[in-house]
């Protein structure tokens, strides 16, 4: 891991395209903000994480333990 | 062209063109860029979202108002700009379902829904209060007739 220190109000660039800004450190917490690409999806890493576990745990779900998709399903939207 | 997967789960699939969901960020820490909705023949509010790219990949998913009646996603402004879709209502809203034994007790993930718009979808992150990441999805449906419930 690259660890690089920063002052409040300096900043680091990912590449050209997003920006990250250490903007003011209060106690133990950092402001920080992002400017990256609206495409570029940025989560706090604790939901990721939360979300990433639920969506491996609902695609371990057995063909039989839900209804059973319809023979032509796929031609249905 | 009808796309033929091999599905680990329910065999080969014809998918027609017009049922694959682009996911331009796929699903959150699963990937994949292409799904298709299931139907069942039983109507059933739960469906599967089967990967197109990898066919051992699928998740059923629910639509969220036929367990929850008071359901509401809210999306932030970042969230809203970079999906396109500003009112989540206006679009089809799902919610994994993580299926669990007995299933009694399989929940819903009510704080990241997947919204489908025009052929694209997204897992977003709902700023909703009330949206857990386990909602029990059979609490809300109705018991046998009570007192309460008949009244």
């Amino acid at each position: 891991m690259l660890i690089i220190t920063r002052r409040p109000g300096e900043r680091i660039m990912l590449g050209d395209d997003i920006t990250i800004h250490v903007m003011e450190i209060v106690g133990n917490s950092a402001r920080v903000g992002i400017e990256a690409p609206k495409s570029l999806p940025v989560y706090r890493e604790e939901i990721w994480a939360a979300v990433k576990e639920e969506n491996e745990a609902s695609a371990r779900a057995e063909a039989d333990s839900m209804p059973r998709p319809a023979p032509d399903a796929g031609a249905r939207v | 062209m009808p796309l033929t997967i091999d599905t680990t789960r329910f065999g080969p699939l014809e998918i027609e063109g017009e049922a694959v969901i682009e996911f331009p960020a796929g699903l959150i820490g699963l990937g994949g860029s292409r799904y298709a909705l299931l139907a069942n023949d039983e109507g059933a509010a739960i469906v599967w979202l089967q990967s197109i790219d990898d066919p051992s990949l699928a998740l059923p998913v629910a639509n969220p108002w036929q367990f929850f009646t008071d359901y509401e996603v809210k999306l932030s402004d970042s969230e809203a700009k970079r999906i396109g879709v500003t009112d989540p209502a206006a679009a089809d809203v799902y919610v994994t379902v993580r299926a669990t034994q007995p299933v009694e007790d399989c929940t819903a993930n009510l704080r990241a829904p997947i919204v489908v718009s025009a052929g694209r979808g997204w897992q977003v992150i709902n700023e909703a209060d009330n949206a857990p990441m386990r909602a029990p999805l059979f609490a809300n449906v109705a018991q046998p007739a009570t007192a309460e419930s008949a009244a």
